[in-house]
């Protein structure tokens, strides 16, 4: 296989590598918990960016580049400290905006967070170096491993795919257990869940917290990769395709979302670079766009548990002994 | 300081004519039917470029109002018969149509970006002369701005106090299902609610454009957010109270801008909103904080 | 009716407003343990907001409740039913997308593996107390006749099925006080009489439970005491013969 095809091939793994992860984390927000969160491209967003100043350092005084923060840590702190501040972040917007509100409005709210963060991180210069954002980020391990440029590629798609092994293990844990199960229950009926002794806001917010550290950590391998960030790569459409590649993949279904994220994302997205250009410029990504809008309504209106749904739990029948409490209560406390 | 404050007012009273017409179109349509459509700004877009259109065609600047309103208001009847009320008879919850309304929003900005391209465009209007009142200064045209918001605010009101088909409103707005049970026909009412929020909608984003020296396929979607501060503000389903907001966040929002910097005029709503809704959701929303579902 | 061990739960002049509706206004009664309590009064009388007032569903504007002996006037519904007083709703509120047998899975108290780091443990940690959780819950699916419909989608159920499920979902919890809003709305007599001999049944077992109930027949069959509430407050209880003859009952309501 020629060089330029394993570029590309190993390029293409990488995206694919960063959108299963950013699909398992708001699959967990939004399909096993029922949270709307429009604002998760901020969390990736501000994940990347931590990465990013992590590994560039300081900004130098009257260097081009003016931001806050930085230090030159080595790999794979970087990583590791975008997720712990993406689920800070989560922290802070649940904080106020995980409220008995009903879910559209509390969609909005993230929706709004998200439009005034872009705004400020544009706008606010010496905050992340503005409209412009942060070069020339260096990648993790490359000068402390002799490898020719594609053996290096090679090497963060091992990278990419270990970290996502570890998130799958993260999501699987969460979603498999009683957890999951009561997680469901709260996305279904949160007064019921609550009526049986769910304490529904924490539990939102700890979906919450979990998908912003798994947003974190897949801004952070992101930026790692292409060295570069800016706040126009992060708008909220971006979250859009997100939400459309896990309604189509199969929303409360890990499995589901990450052929969700091989879809959309993935080879929707890259199978026009292979479409010849025609009309003006801009002309076939607002086609995009518009393509994946009709998706997200196809899907939703055919197949709204997506490719692969979301599994039905059955329990083995010989597994149990008899349990021989009763059904009413004498357990002292009670 | 005084010298910067004063034209600011001004702007923000030209801003508040435009959420005004703006917001109460939004809020009519979302105390009816309960359906939080993000592709309102976008609405506002296509019409602006229905006006674009028929000035461009050499014909008066009135017309295209017309135009747009008239286009405003037939889109959004069949957007709702044709998408939003599809999707609810099928059993959409809240947050799915929420996702719907969204790949409308994206499907139409996209649309309008595809056909007329990246550029920027303006309504061809004969030079505006300018005005002083006080110490600001207006153009005529944002005269004929505030003229037309109130204009269109005196109609909504006679429509709401004096008709039938307000009171039908008021009613459904209030409890959908007693208004159903006491006869009121809830499915024409919604109708013709999407019919006059649309026009609201068609002719705030003429007027929009009006006041600009350009726009783009974005231009309304970035009023979307300060549209919806004001129908929360105001009060969900309460056109008296968007009025009074679209005032509060106009002139706001200017002497932002004014005292600060021209980039945080949005962030002024952008607050606003968030505030509103986290600090009193119950307290201003209370009939339809607890409304879990759409009327359709 | 004296307070301390005769008494389960003391609500003591409960008031709550919406707005300048006075949905309950000096409401005060005393549930005793191991009989059904029936909450009975025309419509508009505020029996519902007393339920979920107690239910922590609603916060009370003033007034106390007592549950064994501590107070919980105003605790949030979760903690509340942590306390072991467990309700049921009128509307149907099934978990739609879960399985019967989840449903009633996701109502065990104190479960393993519903914490994080409970659930990073594995399956080896959680699965055996799940185990044991299936096996009370297929328990209570034979018991009421749904083991059938263990792995049906609890959405697609029938009404009377997802009425039956509510029952079973609040025993799953093993509450010591179990709330009932009118359980039996919407049902086929039959089923009706087949809930009738299952609160019945778990009386017998030792199960206290307060009921909002519209049909005075089944009040009767059930209940003892009664309360009776008009207009926000509480016009008379006894049994149900004491406040059949009360005055201020024929009243409010005309008794068949």
């Amino acid at each position: 296989m020629s060089v330029a095809w394993q570029f590309y091939i190993s390029t293409v793994l990488v995206y694919l590598g960063v959108d299963v992860m950013a699909c398992w984390g708001l699959n967990l927000q939004f399909g096993v918990a029922g949270l709307v969160n429009f604002a998760f491209i901020i969390f990736q967003a501000a994940g990347a960016y931590t990465a990013a100043v992590l590994t560039l350092g300081p900004a130098t005084k009257g260097g081009f580049q003016q931001y806050v923060g930085g230090a030159h840590w080595p790999f794979p702190l970087p990583i590791l400290a975008a997720g712990v501040v993406g689920g800070l972040l989560a922290v802070l917007v649940g904080s106020f905006a995980i409220r008995r509100l009903r879910r559209d409005y509390e969609a909005m709210v993230m929706l709004v967070v998200s439009l005034i963060a872009t705004s400020i991180a544009t706008n606010q210069v010496g905050l992340v170096n503005g409209p412009n954002g942060l070069a020339l980020v260096p990648k993790p391990l490359a000068t402390t491993v002799n490898l020719s440029p594609i053996g290096y590629q090679w090497l963060f798609v091992g990278i990419t795919a270990v970290i996502c092994l570890c998130v799958y293990w993260l999501v699987h844990i969460v979603t498999s257990s009683p957890l999951g199960r009561t997680l469901r229950a709260v996305r279904d009926n949160e007064q019921a869940a609550a009526a049986l002794g769910k304490n529904v806001t924490g539990l939102r917010m700890l979906a919450f917290v979990l998908g912003g550290v798994i947003a974190g950590v897949s801004g952070a391998i992101l930026v790692e990769f292409i060295s570069a960030w800016s706040p126009g790569s992060w708008l909220y459409p971006e979250t859009f395709v997100y939400f459309t590649a896990v309604i189509v993949g199969g929303s409360g279904n890990n499995l589901g979302v990450m052929v969700g994220a091989l879809l959309v994302p993935v080879a929707f997205l890259e199978a026009t670079r292979f479409v010849p250009q025609f009309g003006p410029p801009g002309f076939i990504d607002a086609l995009q766009w518009i393509i994946v809008g009709v998706l997200a309504l196809v899907f939703l209106w055919f197949w709204p548990r997506g490719v692969i749904p979301e599994r039905r739990r059955r329990f083995s029948p010989a597994a149990e002994r008899e349990a021989e409490q009763p059904l009413t209560s004498t357990r002292a406390g009670r | 300081m005084v010298s910067t404050l004063v034209p600011a007012i001004g702007f923000g009273i030209v801003t508040a004519s435009i959420l005004a017409v703006a917001g109460v179109g939004f809020t009519l349509q979302f105390g009816v039917t309960n359906i939080l459509n993000l592709a309102y700004g976008d609405i506002m877009t296509a019409a602006a470029f229905v006006a674009y259109l028929v000035t461009s065609a050499g014909f008066s600047v009135w017309l295209a109002l017309v135009a747009g309103a008239a286009f405003g208001s037939v889109f959004s009847v069949l957007l709702n018969r044709f998408v939003y009320t599809p999707f609810v008879r099928r059993g959409t919850r809240l947050f799915g149509m929420i996702i719907v309304t969204i790949a409308v929003s994206l499907i139409l900005q996209n649309s309008l970006l595809a056909i007329f391209g990246a550029s920027f465009f303006s309504l061809q209007m004969s030079r505006p002369a300018s005005v002083h009142i006080g110490g600001m200064v207006f153009t005529t045209v944002q005269l004929a701005i505030i003229g037309i918001a109130v204009v269109a605010m005196l109609g909504i009101h006679l429509l709401l106090r004096y008709t039938k088909l307000g009171k039908a409103m008021r009613a459904t707005a209030t409890d959908p299902d007693l208004a159903r049970n006491c006869g009121i026909a809830t499915d024409r009412v919604i109708d013709l609610a999407w019919a006059i929020s649309g026009a609201l909608c068609g002719l705030a984003g003429v007027i929009l454009v009006m006041n600009v020296t350009s726009f783009t396929d974005t231009t309304g979607a970035q009023f979307l957010i300060p549209i919806i501060a004001v129908a929360v503000l105001g009060g969900i389903g309460q056109p008296y109270g968007a009025m009074l907001a679209a005032l509060v966040i106009g002139i706001a929002s200017e002497l932002a801008a004014a005292i600060f910097s021209p980039d945080y005029k949005d962030v002024v709503a952008f607050v606003i909103l968030v505030v509103v809704l986290i600090a009193r959701p119950q307290g201003i929303l209370s009939e339809v904080a607890t409304r879990k579902e759409v009327a359709a | 009716m004296s307070g301390g061990a005769d008494t389960l739960l003391t609500v003591a002049d409960l008031h709550r407003q919406f707005g300048g509706v006075h949905a309950v206004n000096g409401a005060s009664f005393e549930v005793p343990p191991g009989r059904i309590t029936g909450l009975i009064g025309p419509n508009g009388a505020g029996k519902s907001t007393v339920l979920n007032v107690i239910a922590g569903a609603l916060k009370p504007t003033a007034g106390k409740i007592s549950y064994r002996g501590q107070d919980i006037t105003g605790l949030p519904a979760y903690k509340v039913a942590r306390r072991g007083i467990t309700r049921t709703f009128q509307i149907s509120s099934e978990f739609a997308a879960l399985t019967v047998l989840e449903n009633l899975l996701v109502a065990a108290p104190s479960q393993r593996g519903e914490a994080l780091w409970q659930a990073a443990l594995g399956k080896r940690y959680w699965r055996p107390d799940e185990r044991e959780m299936v096996g009370r819950a297929r328990q209570l699916l034979a018991r009421f006749e749904m083991s059938a419909k263990e792995d049906e989608y609890a959405g697609n159920l029938s009404g009377g099925q997802k009425r039956l499920l509510e029952l079973m979902r609040g025993l799953m919890a093993a509450p010591a006080l179990l709330l009932l809003d009118e359980p039996m709305a919407g049902v086929n007599p039959s089923l009706a009489r087949r809930i009738e001999q299952h609160l019945l049944d778990l009386r017998g077992e030792g199960l206290t439970m307060l009921m909002i109930e519209h049909e005075l027949a089944v009040v009767e069959r059930l209940c003892d005491p009664v309360i009776v509430m008009a207009q926000g407050r509480v016009i008379s209880q006894g049994t149900m013969a004491e406040v059949r003859a009360d005055r201020e009952v024929l009243d409010a309501y005309l008794i068949g």
